[in-house]
């Protein structure tokens, strides 16, 4: 395509001499945010805005929320440490290290298994790259808090358990 | 010679080429295969080579076919990657695919032809499927999963054909056929590892790299071992900072396809924890600013009087140091220090990487009694690099005698003890340099890691030493060293040894 | 004596007055944008479960920033970083010194202006304080030594200039109609009819001049859509980018009291000040015993109003937050009742019958109610603007200083004196 002929930056619109004097139209857009100002007054109830540690929204079953592991039916976790969710992670955020299981049907069983939540971006693709479905991110729970960095780095234990809310 | 047609195209080679080779020349990759291997003699029992040969009733197999002048043969047809399929599928009927918890994912040769060529979906159940024996320590170094085994007999036949120790063999038939070492039989040598290379599958795993990495997050670098005369090409595969295996990259004048496991686990030196990281003066910790200042104090703006120099120091590294005293004051030694017995595969007796180094600059190796009388009535600051000498008693006692003693090590030990200034020098996988083996052939290999600490690259060590001694400024680069050494050494611009040819450069011709 | 204690009192009054203000302005501020912006705005902050509808938020922020680090830029110059802020706090307040919020208020026989300094060049004093607020601006920007700070400080020097001079040539003509610099007699002028049936408001009689100073002191306070030396999002906040904690708290409340001081210079320079329309002093005063009833009936109807609505909250709001909050409504329901009865109260003394002392104080502060009214709406019409109004880009606002206002400006002053001179 040319570019010629084409005007450069945005073509100023013509004004018409009632633009031009600036206060007639100032004054149409004073109406138009008061007409908003007083509905909302007299409307409160319809204001869209959710009141939010009382009100909470609900997302749909496919939110990716925080991670956690799952667990075979003994509770050992059902991770391999094959390394696919690390390898597919955008943001480099898990960390895993592999050790020889003694149940040689097992084989292979992730002896430090770490997150860093902070780095998490949650795109998702660790559960989408597990073999295995260990990781999932079903739990839910996107208010993740705590008070000091390291505090975000959850290890295997946190993961399986999954016990507490967002808070860490 | 033989004409031939491959893929409608016409070739020419010698007789005698095998018909894979010529496949593999005229396409530009190889075709599939399992039990194929250059360096061991032909099975044909994989059968996944197969290629059309006009005028054949059926598929032949590639490697076990000779050219013939006047073949037309057809690698790509229809009816071969057809058969390629249904012969992969074979394969892994009774595959547990386990590949999560296998060490060979990544650089399978199951996982690259299902890509290639396979992708259907599995006709066999899980339940299915012929259970083996998993995990199955055989010897020191090797791990078997007889499940994962496509029976390809790589294996079978290296220990056969190269080793000629026979451990491994393939036992029962049909589907219960499985590879085994003998009952009461180890695979105890020390070139086990190298069926754990060959073996396209992750039926062999190493004990030593077993789940210390996925394999696709290594980064390669190309290297020499050092553990002995030989000098066998090695690929360096590491991952942030920390080698993690040592594979042979093949060398058909030097190790063939295959290396020791001794020479192997060489890497692990390099993370031993007797590493020296800090420069050390008197059993404290220097900064490289208080360990120079030390250095000029020794050194008075005088060159060393004695340079000892080990056959384990880079050329580059000798080079330099050899031309930083009289050549008279400059010796290496002691001269049995290195040395073990040697097998006729390719370990060498002497277990040092660089010894032919020396010979080649003209550095004189001196016994351990007369190499003490040097330490002794050298009188002056005594500089040592590229070994450990005090680990021979004799020479140990005359260097704690000496009080300017200087040494350039990668490991904390009895010179490192005995000096009175311990600069920390890059150890093999983190510097660049040239080794030459015992054949003379010079062999140039790259950084594969960063050095840790406060480790110097020796050569640079070397120059300040040179800037502080000679007062004036040393070398700037390692390409600057390079440029002087080939043309002191050798002729001038003869060889570039910043692209040293792949197979090494041996001075004067010869076999190269 | 008395005449320093009544200064003391009329200063206190002032003071208390624009803080005040500026904490509802900031309330103001908020909540509308909110509304204009179809979202709740703050409700959070409460004292003991009672939340005014968010005017706790300022109580809470003032709070905030009295115990926040100060952080404080490296390289400042050291001195005129620490003037900056006061610089401009205390130049916001003593424009109020010459406006006067009343007329006049007898006590014990003593007529007592209201205002604290009555000028005879008030109307130059006005002009001179207002330009020196800019020097804190500039003083700031240039101080902590950041470039965004920097930027902010000559945008907000070029803008002095450009419109301080339209700000003059708009007075200038009021000056003319009402023949005095004293904003006294300014403000009193403005309390005749014109032709006997339009008050002869500022607006009335310099309808041209009231555009032009009104935008003037858009600019002057640094308000949307005159806010340049800020500029999120170009200097990112512009001059006090570099202050934390109660110096910026300074610049926050200044700016707040800028407004409070371009309401009340837009309302007695142009509606009459603290004059009720149609209703002179004397008529106040005569008046009173009717008003005063009317006032009085009027507080009781909408308080009684007020406090329903609040009940009726109550009853549809039973326990929704399970905690202090809940009491909310009923104790807005009770304030409300207690005004209610106060009013009734009042009414059963007879407040028809009111005597003349009562009549004067009455007037009096009928018309500081009246003043405040229209501060009041002024301050709202500056967030009114600032919410509906984008900001303007420098060179429109160059344009606009020197293109169209001062030859308007120069207009009006040529056309007002000629007009003068006729008549």
């Amino acid at each position: 395509m040319s570019f010629e002929g084409l005007p450069i930056g945005t073509a100023a619109k013509k004004r018409s001499f009632r633009e031009k004097l600036y206060f007639p139209e100032i004054l149409r857009g004073l109406g138009v945010t008061i007409r908003h100002l007083l509905h909302n007054i007299l409307h409160t109830a319809d204001m869209p805005t959710m009141q939010y540690p009382e009100e909470k929204r609900v997302y749909s079953d496919r939110f990716r929320g925080r991670h956690r592991l799952m667990k075979r039916e003994d509770g050992s976790p059902r991770c391999v440490a094959c390394q696919m969710c690390s390898t597919a992670c955008p943001a480099d955020c898990i960390d895993i290290v592999a050790a020889e299981h003694p149940d040689p049907s097992i084989e292979k069983y992730p002896a430090t298994f770490d997150i860093d939540l902070l780095r998490c971006v949650y795109c998702g693709l660790c559960e989408e790259a597990c073999p295995c479905d260990a990781i999932r991110m079903d739990t839910g729970i996107y208010e993740i808090a705590a008070d000091k960095r390291s505090s975000f780095l959850v290890d295997k234990e946190f993961l399986l358990n999954n016990t507490t809310d967002g808070t860490l | 010679m033989a004409k031939l047609t491959i893929d409608d195209q016409e070739f020419e080679f010698p007789d005698g080429t095998s018909l894979f080779d010529a496949c593999r020349e005229a396409r530009g990759e190889a075709l599939p295969h399992f039990c194929y291997h250059p360096d061991l003699p032909v099975a044909g029992v994989c059968r996944l080579c197969q290629v059309e040969v006009e005028g054949m009733p059926k598929l032949t197999i590639a490697c076990n076919t000779g050219v013939r002048d006047g073949m037309v043969v057809r690698t790509r047809s229809e009816k071969v990657t057809q058969a390629v399929q249904q012969i992969l599928e074979m394969h892994l009927i009774n595959h547990p695919v386990d590949c999560p918890i296998c060490d060979q994912a990544g650089e399978c040769g199951l996982q690259d032809q299902y890509m290639d060529f396979g992708l259907y979906e599995s006709k066999v159940e899980m339940a299915a499927k012929v259970n083996k024996r998993k995990v199955k320590v055989i010897g020191p170094q090797v791990i078997l999963d007889q499940e994962r085994c496509v029976l390809c007999s790589r294996c079978v036949r290296f220990c056969q054909e190269v080793t000629g120790t026979g451990e491994l063999g393939i036992f029962n038939r049909g589907d219960r056929a499985e590879l085994d070492v003998a009952p009461g039989v180890e695979l105890d040598n020390n070139y086990s590892l190298n069926t754990v290379d060959i073996c396209p599958v992750g039926a062999l795993t190493s004990r030593d790299f077993r789940f210390a990495k996925r394999v696709w997050m290594l980064k390669s670098a190309r290297g020499v071992c050092p553990g002995c005369a030989t000098g066998c090409n090695v690929r360096i595969d590491h991952e942030g900072g920390r080698v993690f295996r040592l594979k042979p990259l093949r060398n058909p004048q030097v190790n063939g396809s295959w290396m020791c496991d001794r020479g192997r686990m060489t890497y692990k030196a390099v993370h031993d924890e007797r590493r020296l990281l800090q420069p050390v003066r008197d059993g404290k910790d220097l900064t490289w600013a208080e360990a120079s200042g030390a250095l000029a104090g020794m050194l008075q703006g005088r060159s060393p009087a004695l340079v000892v120099i080990g056959p384990h120091a880079s050329l580059e590294e000798m080079y330099l140091a050899r031309d930083l005293a009289d050549p008279a004051a400059v010796v290496s030694g002691p001269h049995d220090l290195d040395r073990g017995s040697g097998d006729d595969i390719l370990l060498d007796g002497d277990r040092s990487p660089n010894r032919k180094g020396l010979a080649s600059l003209g550095i004189t190796e001196l016994g351990a009694a007369d190499l003490a009388a040097r330490v002794g009535a050298a009188g002056g600051p005594v500089l040592v690099l590229g070994g450990d000498p005090g680990r021979d008693k004799t020479v140990a006692g005359a260097l704690a005698q000496c009080a300017n003693l200087i040494a350039i090590a990668t490991h904390d030990g009895p010179t490192v003890q005995a000096a009175a200034l311990a600069l920390p020098g890059a150890a093999w996988a983190e510097k660049a340099g040239t080794f030459v083996n015992r054949q003379g052939r010079w062999q140039g290999f790259a950084q594969a890691v960063a050095r840790p600490g406060a480790v110097r690259d020796v050569w640079r060590i070397l120059a300040e030493i040179q800037a502080l001694a000679h007062d004036g400024s040393g070398p700037q680069s390692l390409r600057a060293v390079r440029q002087d050494l080939v043309t002191s050494v050798l002729s001038e611009g003869e060889l570039d040894m910043d692209r040293m040819p792949e197979q090494g450069y041996v001075p004067g011709g010869g076999e190269q | 004596m008395t005449i320093v204690y009544e200064a003391l009192a009329k200063i206190g009054f002032m003071f208390a007055l624009i803080m005040g203000m500026v904490v509802v302005l900031i309330w103001m501020e908020r909540k509308g944008a909110a509304y204009i912006q179809d979202r709740t705005g703050p409700n959070r902050a409460a004292i003991l479960g009672v939340r005014l509808a968010g005017l706790v938020h300022p109580v809470a922020d003032v709070f905030k920033l009295l115990f926040k680090e100060d952080v404080t830029p490296t390289n400042r110059h050291r001195a005129l970083y620490n003037l900056a802020p006061w610089l401009v706090m205390t130049v916001a307040l003593s424009t109020y010194a010459v406006i006067p919020f009343g007329d006049f208020l007898t006590v014990a026989g003593r007529r007592i202006p209201l205002v604290v300094a009555d000028l005879d060049v008030g109307m130059l004093y006005i002009l001179a304080v207002a330009s020196l607020g800019t020097y804190g601006v500039v003083l700031a920007g240039w101080a902590a030594n950041n470039k965004f700070t920097f930027l902010g400080g000559l945008r907000a020097t070029a803008q002095m200039i450009s419109y301080e001079i339209n700000m003059g040539l708009a007075l200038l003509g009021l000056m003319l109609v009402f023949g005095s610099l004293r904003v006294t007699d300014i403000t009193a002028g403005q309390g005749a009819l014109l032709w006997g049936f339009i008050p002869m408001w500022g607006v009335v009689v310099q309808p041209l001049g009231f555009l032009l100073f009104i935008t003037t002191v858009y600019a002057e306070t640094n308000r949307n859509p005159f806010d340049l030396p800020e500029g999120e999002s170009e200097i990112v906040a512009g001059y006090h980018l570099e202050y934390s904690s109660m110096k910026f708290a300074l610049f926050f409340m200044a700016e707040y009291a800028h407004m409070v001081i371009g309401a009340a210079l837009i309302s007695t320079l142009y509606f009459g000040g603290y004059q009720v329309p149609w209703l002179p002093r004397p008529a106040l005063e005569s008046h009173a015993g009717l008003l005063l009833t009317g006032t009085l009936i009027f507080t009781l109807v909408m308080s009684l109003l007020i406090a329903f609505a609040f009940l009726r909250r109550a009853s549809r709001e039973r326990g929704k937050f399970q905690d202090a909050r809940d009491r909310e409504p009923g104790l807005g329901a009770g304030l409300w009742l207690i005004i209610g009865l106060a009013a009734a109260a009042g009414l059963t003394r007879q407040p028809w019958a009111v005597g003349s002392a009562g009549a004067e104080v009455f007037a009096s502060l009928a018309q500081v109610g009246v003043f405040l009214f229209k501060l009041v709406f002024f301050a709202w019409l500056f967030i009114w603007v600032r919410w509906t109004l984008p900001r303007f880009r420098y060179d429109q606002l160059m344009n606009l200083g020197w293109k169209v206002m001062l030859p308007l400006g120069v207009a009006n002053l040529l056309v007002t004196a000629l007009v003068m001179a006729v008549v």
